[in-house]
């Protein structure tokens, strides 16, 4: 027995020799190294074959100059950023799947619609060119497309569209960008040809209007943050009373939510906006304290519900800011659109070149892994439940909220983990495809700043340092999403 | 699935085999040196004139065969060959620059040899020295060089009823036959399509309208950033104006709408020669393309404008040897042949910027090549600048080129996007560079003596010019200062 577990162990680790070779050599050895670089000051200019300079160990020194280089932080709140798009991304891979996950073969009656849709398209298309219109090349372009599509799914049914959903995933990346850098054109792109119309319309519909009628906007944008702060808060509470969240957890949310009436005080315009937003807030947030002075009657531990905490505070003060921002533009936009409103420069703007990658990214992240998950993910979603939730008679909304929605509570924390994990280490191939990470810096990542460090400077012992501060940080949040998002999937 | 894994097996095994077989022959009888360097088409004519010239020069076998085989390796050679080079594996000759490779130590001294074998620096530019040499010792001659300057398409001038620009000007020139050019070539009314030059991107431009305030990247000694200056701070917000007030130079977005390529001059010189762009920002290397044009452009060639103080800026790409060569010796005859007649006749007639030698560029070859009439004029402007008023880039022995070029390029961004005044960013470019200085220090301690030498000179020299006197001209290091301080009469 003992001789012949011996020697299925050495076949066995026979077949994985290569493996762990493999491993051990090209990943784990250069890792190893890498943290021991970290802690060195390995310049090129310095250490090399030629110099006989000696590989100084500097501890946390290179740490040290990281956290003080306003650079990092510059990249780090880059990379954040960008990171922004993950929760829409998500949605939008999530919504593809149900679509794509629909039987569209099906019935006849499908395709007589698309049939007769793709009939109206290449009718409208040719009243267009025959009207002169067709030398608008976007509008000819977006309705033959539209019309291609349909006619390819008639044909080939869901697999067409779950090829297109894909496509930009298995296309070589710098294809895309480079398209993508013709879409954002500022003079000829399509995205730009599409707004102009509709910013002549907004600019005409502002000028028409008196000033004041459109500025009175900021108003109710900053009413619209009280009442979402004041949504967030009862929401917080009555969790707490209930036992869901812990004190520890209410805090945090409450951090997160009060931040943007915070900052209005200094960003809003009119500053009068202020009052309401921050002012508003506050007595909710003394109402809110009333309440808790209170008492409760469910008691539970202090990070009891921290997932659901942090997701409401994080959500509601992206929320918030966005209409801290509307409110501001809303401002603003009588005196912008006086000669009429401009399109953004996309990638050459300091203030668009970020979003205008973000937007590229998501449209990326829509069709990719995520998306095939979901789909493998709806395939397990047990027909009897559905059936079950039929005989009660739910609405579409509700079949989604109380079965689909539980039931892919892993796939989606599987997706959140590594697309966390893709956003901080991304981002480089696109800016520096795009825009050499510019505008300033502002498109520059974390990963952009290693390889500039690294290669460009010959850095190498700061540049891993960088590196291994990413790791931190994935891995901080990686665990962060173990600890607490796991538990809601648990449940 | 085993018939699967068979018959992947055997496609595997016949396409390796088929690769194997359709190779060809790498083997040689002689011993092979190989040349990192662009993958211009011209390479292929040069590796064949190098062997023409190692037979012709007696560098051969007892068969009378050259005695060693040169290959191309068109890699880029910023980044990889340094990379390549500090493992030990680099090509035996490599088109590099020489400040920044002869510090990480890759480069072969070629002093010696090149008083043998007639390629000292005496043989090329004399305000290329700090640019092949380091401390005194050579390490590379140049393949080509440029002096960048406002190439001007003669054609759109005189479509628009205008002169072309004069061979120098100043910024108050420049301005004026900007905006009367954009007033006239553009409709009222309509977008901007056409520009009196392309987008303030390059450094060298940059560079030489800072330069002509009297302002340097370095103080004399390389030891402190000069960026600090009121001058340059004049010069980002004259680009803010020029291109967006009074739209004399492309914006990016502007540039962007253009045409979304980049790379070798991109579509640039397409515009350029369709009229777009009045003048271009290039070196005389442009011909190469517009020479390919079906009706070539009639062209002129107008210096970068100056405020005070007219300079140019001059470059070069040039060959160095790789200090881990196995073949040091053969290596170091391609310098040789770079300074060649031959060679040098190559350049003249392909364009590809500037010949190595100065003298070729007096020969009627160069100034009136007879195929291209339209070019007539144009090429005396780089050559006698190259030889009057080029200075080289200063490079400091403390900091990266590429570090400063990065800070100078985010200042020039931060006022182009708003977000900072000229004074400010000038104040945080010079700040970062003298704080990379300090890291460089902190990393290498054996360059501190080195360092603290030249404070302890610069100390003098501020020392003699606040006394009004003048100071020796052997004190200052940074190239742009040597001239500066002598066309000033400060130096003695």
């Amino acid at each position: 027995m003992n001789k012949r577990w011996k020697r299925d162990l050495s076949i066995g680790l026979g077949f994985l020799a290569p493996n762990i070779l493999g491993f051990m050599v090209f990943t784990l050895g250069p890792l190893l190294f890498s943290m021991y670089l970290a802690f060195t000051n390995w310049d090129l200019r310095l250490h090399n074959m030629f110099k006989e300079e000696q590989l100084r160990v500097v501890l946390f020194e290179n740490f040290s100059r990281m956290l003080q280089d306003p650079d990092f932080w510059q990249y780090l709140g880059n990379t954040l950023f960008l990171m922004m798009s993950i929760p829409f991304s998500i949605a939008g891979s999530l919504v593809a799947a149900i679509l794509l996950s629909q039987d569209t073969d099906g019935g006849s009656n499908w395709v007589r619609k698309r049939l007769i849709a793709t009939a109206g398209l290449i009718f409208g298309v040719s009243c267009l060119v025959l009207a002169g219109a067709g030398l608008s090349a976007t509008v000819v372009l977006v309705t033959g497309l539209a019309g291609a599509i349909l006619m390819g799914g008639t044909l080939g049914g869901t697999t067409v569209y779950r090829t297109l959903f894909f496509l930009p995933h298995f296309t070589s990346g710098v294809a895309t960008f480079i398209l993508w850098k013709k879409l954002y054109n500022p003079s000829t792109g399509p995205i730009t040809n599409a707004l102009r119309p509709l910013l002549d319309g907004v600019g005409s519909l502002v000028n028409g209007l008196p000033a004041g009628a459109v500025q009175a906007g900021s108003w109710v944008t900053a009413a619209l943050m009280l009442a979402l702060l004041s949504l967030g808060l009862h929401r917080l509470l009555s969790s707490w009373r209930d036992g869901e969240m812990g004190g520890f957890t209410v805090l945090l949310g409450l951090s997160f939510m009060s931040l943007p009436p915070i900052l209005s005080c200094f960003w809003s315009v009119p500053p009068a906006t202020a009052w309401l937003s921050a002012g508003g807030g506050l007595a909710a947030l003394l109402l809110s304290a009333g309440l808790v002075l209170r008492g409760r009657n469910y008691r539970c531990k202090l990070d009891e519900g921290l997932g659901d905490g942090i997701m409401l505070g994080a959500v509601l003060m992206v929320g918030q800011l966005a209409l801290l921002g509307l409110g501001n533009v809303l401002h603003a936009l009588p005196a912008m659109a006086t000669h009429g409103l401009e399109t953004p420069e996309w990638l050459t703007q300091y203030n668009w070149a970020k979003p205008s990658l973000m937007f590229m990214g998501m449209w990326a992240a829509i069709g990719s892994n995520n998306m095939l998950l979901y789909l493998a993910g709806l395939s397990n979603v047990p027909g009897e439940l559905y059936e079950a939730a039929e005989i009660d008679g739910t609405t579409a909304f509700q079949k989604f909220w109380h079965v689909t929605w539980p039931q892919l509570a892993p796939v989606t924390f599987f997706i959140v983990v590594m697309s966390t994990i893709g956003g901080l280490q991304g981002g480089f191939e696109m800016a520096r495809v795009m825009t050499e990470g510019g505008p300033a810096g502002s498109t520059t990542t974390l990963s952009y700043y290693v390889y500039n460090e690294g290669f460009t400077t010959g850095r190498l012992g700061y540049a891993a340092a960088v590196a291994w501060a990413m790791f931190a940080l994935v891995f901080s949040v990686t665990l962060f999403n173990w600890k607490f998002g796991s538990r809601q999937i648990n449940d | 699935m085993r018939k699967l894994t068979l018959i992947c097996s055997l496609v595997l095994a016949a396409a390796g085999a088929g690769t194997w077989l359709t190779e060809p022959d790498m083997s040689s009888d002689v011993p092979v040196i190989y040349w990192a360097t662009d993958p211009n088409p011209a390479r292929i004519q040069q590796v064949a004139d190098f062997h023409q010239w190692l037979v012709e020069n007696g560098h051969t076998t007892a068969e009378g065969r050259p005695k060693v085989e040169l290959r191309l390796e068109t890699v880029s050679a910023d980044r990889k060959g340094v990379i390549q080079g500090v493992s030990g594996v680099a090509a035996d000759i490599m088109d590099c620059n020489v400040p920044w490779y002869q510090s990480i130590g890759l480069l072969a001294d070629v002093t010696e040899e090149a008083q043998r074998y007639g390629f000292g620096i005496d043989h090329t530019y004399a305000a290329l020295e700090p640019l092949l040499t380091v401390d005194g010792r050579q390490y590379g001659f140049p393949c080509n060089v440029n002096v960048m300057a406002l190439w001007v398409n003669v054609e759109t001038f005189e479509k628009l009823g205008m002169e072309p620009p004069p061979t120098n000007w100043d910024w108050d020139t420049f301005e004026r036959i900007g905006k009367r050019f954009v007033e006239r070539a553009n409709p009222p009314g309509q977008r901007q399509t056409v520009f009196f030059m392309n987008k303030f991107e390059h450094p060298y431009m940059i560079r030489a309208m800072h330069r002509s305030l009297g302002v340097s990247e370095f103080n004399e000694t390389m030891t402190r950033s000069g960026l600090d200056h009121d001058g340059y701070a004049q010069v980002l917000a004259r680009i803010y104006q020029w291109t967006y007030q009074d739209h004399i130079a492309a914006s990016a977005a502007e540039e962007s709408a253009f045409s979304t390529e980049s790379g070798y001059s991109g579509a640039g010189l397409t515009l350029f020669h369709h009229g777009n762009y009045g003048t271009y920002n290039i070196g005389r290397w442009a011909l190469i393309r517009m020479r390919q044009f079906t009706d070539p452009p009639r062209v002129s060639v107008s210096h970068f404008p100056y405020a005070v103080f007219p300079n140019a800026v001059i470059g070069t790409r040039a060959a160095c040897v790789y200090a881990g060569s196995r073949h040091l010796q053969l290596a170091k005859l391609f310098l040789a042949y770079l300074a060649s007649d031959i060679y040098n006749l190559g350049i003249v007639e392909s364009a590809d910027a500037l010949p190595p030698s100065p003298a070729f560029t007096r020969i009627e070859n160069y100034l009136r090549p007879a195929q291209y009439p339209q070019e007539w004029g144009a090429h005396e402007v780089p050559a006698t600048g190259a030889e009057t008023i080029a200075i080289a880039t200063s490079v400091s022995p403390f900091v990266p080129m590429a570090t400063v070029d990065r800070y100078k390029k985010k200042a020039l961004d931060e006022v182009m996007a708003d977000l900072r005044t000229p004074e400010a960013a000038v104040r945080e470019a010079a700040r970062r560079i003298d704080a990379e200085i300090q890291t460089t220090l902190k990393e290498s301690p054996n360059l501190r003596s080195k360092y603290e030498e030249a404070v302890a000179v610069q100390e003098k020299i501020d020392s003699y010019r606040q006394q009004g006197r003048t100071v020796p001209l052997a004190w200052i290091i940074n190239p742009f200062h040597r001239k500066y301080y002598v066309s000033k009469g400060w130096a003695q």
